[in-house]
């Protein structure tokens, strides 16, 4: 008996000595990492295997972009026919959509929060088009020589777009095509970081800071770190770039997951790897995004419009800079280093299409598809729902009173045109952009709230920069996941009427102690006398 | 009076339980988020590692309960369980009697048995239970999936607290022994203080019952079972116990030594026990030699006049006696004589032995045993 004893005792002596040992794991070590052709920043050398300017086609005179194009695929043949399918090109994809099927979706007919749509805006819009001369309908998607190949491979830095998504006049054309060569980050970011008018506008997890980030801002790009470009999460094979995005992507395909290289147990602790069969590694990994710069978070079209008594554009700054209002746009909220907003999502997405009849507000411009109770069996993705972080924008933006349809308006024009940055005249606006793409308008409109989803990505924070536990398994609006309901969280939530029974019956039990108690000494005091 | 009642095994896992359920609901309500402590993260994993422990220890506590035999001691009795809740609400305030006796082979009263049962047979699983489906049962677990946490966690939250309401109560009900700490003391030690009417009944109870199975088993002819049930339920007739499952093993180990002696005081037979009690190495050692032998001189004299009188046809508990062992050392232990009778005649004494000698260094009063006894017989024999 005795020996047993001491075997237990040792057992549990053991395990209380582990206690006070347990090494300190909230700093992450090494981590488990399966990357695929990737070349870590160490064994990097930057030498360029091919050096353009000394190729004689490259050498011309170019006086239209186009030829240039032209000159590239003189030796890089077939290349145009990758590139004329990709939807950097295309701005359309065939895609299934929930409750509509599969229709062709993209940047070309959907509706956002921001500048609306593109109809009847296609020369300002297509600034940011991989093509040249995209200014109305007209467009031909199939001459290869309108592929603009230099706003994703030119390596000078000067080359920028202007109209119709043509080079500006000071661009130099000749320096540029002979400085070519891989993407970079700063390809990518010329377009990604200023969707919406502006650096880091639109996703707030896409900035200009990003070029010269620090670990704090992005652990992946900072230039103390690896220093990773675009492409080596966004691995690209014949032109085709993975990772599309969710907010118009409504297929779970050719995505980017954390996943390809961390795996999906990259944590030390085995509690942790769990986490991540519901919950999106972005969810712990991007406690706040817009870090750098603000990100733009209302956008509210029905004030816009409105002049001072000399007829002249107003613009109106807050105290710390940001714009609040602008007469061509309307009033603005900004949001720095921004808490995200959470979301079951299991890689699917709905979209409001412009045919679509209005039935919730806000209207959902794109829902992001899942639930508790989706484990991957349910929907087409095979894949449960996770909780992710989102960036939810919000705005007000003109709609059909009578035909109850969101409406395309047209901004951007001459003066007479009915340009609303120019005539500044909602009326006329909705019905040259309507007319424009053949959405039927009764003429009356008003102002509907919208609310459009992002999923953030980019901007992973530092390790010890993650949520904790307490972010999230913590009481009522504390709880980082306070919104999303359906199911028990520990830590977040109780059973009130338990907690409350419980409570009373441990507070009875122990006054029911102390009287008894107290009438055990009086009686036997009394019986003492 | 002091009397052994819980084994070592027993002490170490009623603390080591103890310690781990306060610890678990320390670690548990910081989960559930009724306060900070430790730190969530830290409070998962202490929680974790303390339901680990306590797995192993009730693995371990089953195997004792069943080997010891000891798992009888919960088997459920209606019988004064009115009695015992009704002393808790009235008789304890007019300094009755506690209505059952507390004895090695009875060591819980009806209420505890139930109790205690219902803490082994559905708390503390239910709360294993729900605790491990909490760790395991969630997506993406292919076998056994739990839709969600929410059930698990209103079992686990439930049990929580009665729990802590078992231990609020259970830690009041130990003042209620002989003394406020006896009870606290005894489940520290193992020697539990009583009062003297249970020390008696106590003493009594193990004499009964040893001697009655020494006899069977020097007397093969009788059947030793029907001996031993007869002898308990005397002993329980007296101290008014319910009758019980006979703890064959743990008696039969007891270690009772038994003798017989002729008319003359010579040594006729002894067991083995016997032999151990007295450091001898054999039966042929002291038979036939006079059992003046192991006494001193006052010790004798004083024995010599209660073996007169058992020759007379007396039975006669003696209580504690001094012994002088083979080596000359000293022992002391408890000595009941009856005569032995043939053809109606009586032709000698036989008696039992029970060594007392651990017991008298840890408690001195047991000398008080032998007028105790002498009351216990009188009492019998009315």
């Amino acid at each position: 008996m005795k020996k047993i004893v001491s075997v237990l005792f040792l057992f549990f002596a053991l395990q209380a000595i582990s206690f006070g040992q347990q090494p300190d794991k909230s700093v992450s070590k090494e981590v488990q990492l399966q990357v695929k052709n990737y070349t870590f920043k160490a064994d990097r050398k930057n030498i360029s295997p091919v050096d353009h300017s000394k190729f004689a086609i490259l050498q011309q005179n170019f006086k239209r972009p186009q030829d240039i194009t032209l000159a590239c695929l003189s030796c890089h043949t077939e290349r145009h026919s990758e590139v004329m399918v990709n939807n950097h090109f295309t701005w359309d994809r065939q895609e299934e959509i929930l409750n509509h099927g599969s229709i062709s979706v993209g940047k070309k007919n959907i509706l956002n929060n921001f500048c609306v749509g593109i109809g009847s805006n296609e020369a300002m819009c297509s600034k940011c088009h991989a093509g040249y001369g995209w200014v109305d309908t007209t467009f031909n998607h199939h001459a290869k020589e309108n592929i603009d190949c230099l706003v994703c491979h030119d390596k000078t830095g000067t080359y920028t777009k202007g109209s119709g998504g043509m080079p500006t006049p000071q661009t130099d054309l000749n320096l540029v095509a002979q400085n070519v060569g891989l993407s970079t980050s700063e390809n990518c970011g010329s377009c990604h970081f200023v969707g919406g008018g502006g650096n880091n506008v639109k996703h707030g997890d896409l900035d200009k800071a990003m070029l010269k980030a620090d670990r704090n801002l992005d652990v992946h790009m900072a230039m103390e770190g690896e220093n990773m470009s675009c492409t080596e999460c966004h691995i690209t094979t014949n032109h085709n770039i993975t990772g599309k995005l969710y907010a118009l992507s409504s297929e779970n395909k050719d995505r980017v997951s954390c996943e390809q290289c961390h795996t999906q147990s990259p944590h030390q602790r085995n509690v942790l790897n769990k986490h991540t069969d519901r919950i999106a590694c972005q969810t712990c990994h991007i406690p706040t995004y817009a870090k750098a710069n603000p990100t733009k978070t209302w956008w509210d079209w029905s004030t816009a419009g409105k002049l001072d008594e000399n007829g002249k554009i107003i613009e109106i700054k807050d105290s710390i800079g940001d714009i609040v209002y602008f007469s061509k746009k309307g009033n603005f909220k900004w949001g720095h280093n921004i808490e995200p907003e959470y979301r079951w999502f299991n890689g699917l997405a709905g979209h409001f299409l412009i045919t679509d009849k209005i039935d919730t507000i806000p209207v959902q411009l794109n829902t992001l598809d899942g639930f508790y109770g989706d484990k991957g069996s349910l929907r087409a993705s095979l894949e449960p729902s996770k909780i992710w972080p989102v960036k939810i924008m919000r705005g007000k933006q003109p709609y059909d009173t009578e035909y109850n349809t969101l409406l395309q308006p047209k901004v951007v024009g001459p003066k007479g045109s009915g340009a609303f940055w120019a005539d500044f005249d909602w009326a006329k606006s909705l019905e040259k952009g309507t007319e424009y793409i053949n959405q039927p308008f009764s003429g009356k409109f008003g102002f509907v709230e919208t609310e459009m989803y992002w999923p953030l990505n980019h901007q992973v924070a530092p390790a010890d920069q993650a949520l904790t536990c307490t972010d999230c398994h913590v009481r009522g609006e504390k709880s980082r996941l306070s919104q999303l309901d359906g199911f028990y969280m520990p830590g977040r939530d109780h059973y009130y009427w338990v907690d409350y029974i419980g409570i009373i019956l441990v507070i009875s039990t122990f006054l029911g102690v102390v009287i008894h108690g107290g009438l055990r000494v009086f009686f036997s005091k009394n019986s003492e006398h | 009076m002091k009397i052994y009642i819980y084994q070592v095994f027993e002490r170490f896992w009623h603390w080591t339980q103890a310690l781990l359920i306060g610890f678990l609901a320390l670690t548990g309500f910081e989960i559930h988020s009724s306060y900070t402590l430790l730190g969530y993260d830290k409070a998962v994993q202490y929680h974790d590692i303390a339901a680990w422990s306590f797995l192993v220890l009730l693995i371990f506590s089953f195997f004792w309960h069943f080997t010891t035999g000891e798992w009888r001691q919960y088997k459920p009795t209606l019988k004064l369980l009115i009695a015992q809740i009704e002393y808790y609400i009235l008789g304890i305030f007019k300094g009755a009697e506690h209505p059952t006796k507390k004895l090695i082979y009875n060591k819980f009263n009806p209420l505890q048995r139930l109790i205690y049962l219902g803490l082994n047979l559905l708390v503390i699983p239910v709360m294993g239970i729900s605790g491990f489906a909490f760790m395991f049962l969630n997506y993406p677990n292919t076998t056994l999936e739990l839709n969600g946490l929410d059930i698990v966690a209103l079992i686990h939250t439930i049990g929580a607290f009665s729990l802590i309401t078992f231990v609020i109560i259970h830690v009041y009900l130990t003042t209620t022994g002989h003394k406020p700490l006896s009870a606290i003391l005894a489940m520290l030690t193992g020697w539990e203080e009583v009062d003297e009417k249970s020390a008696r009944a106590m003493v009594a109870n193990e004499m009964e019952v040893a001697l009655k199975i020494t006899k069977a088993h020097l007397k093969t002819d009788e059947n030793e079972k029907e001996l031993l049930d007869e002898a308990l339920e005397e002993t329980e007739t007296i101290l008014g116990i319910k009758k019980e499952e006979k703890f064959h093993n743990v008696i039969a180990n007891s270690g009772a030594g038994y003798f017989r002696i002729n008319k003359l005081g010579y040594y006729g037979a002894v067991n083995a026990a016997w032999l151990r009690i007295y450091k001898y190495d054999s039966p042929e050692e002291i038979i036939g030699k006079h059992f003046s032998l192991s006494r001193s001189k006052e010790d004798f004299a004083e024995l010599e006049g209660s073996f007169k009188r058992v020759l007379e046809g007396e039975t006669i508990p003696h209580g504690e006696v001094r012994r002088i062992c083979k080596d000359g050392s000293c022992g002391f232990h408890t000595v009941t004589m009856t005569p032995v009778v043939m053809n109606g005649q009586i032709i000698g004494v036989e008696g039992f032995i029970l060594d007392t000698t651990v017991r008298r260094l840890a408690e001195k009063e047991l000398l008080e045993n032998k007028i105790l006894m002498e009351e216990l017989l009188k009492k019998k024999k009315d």
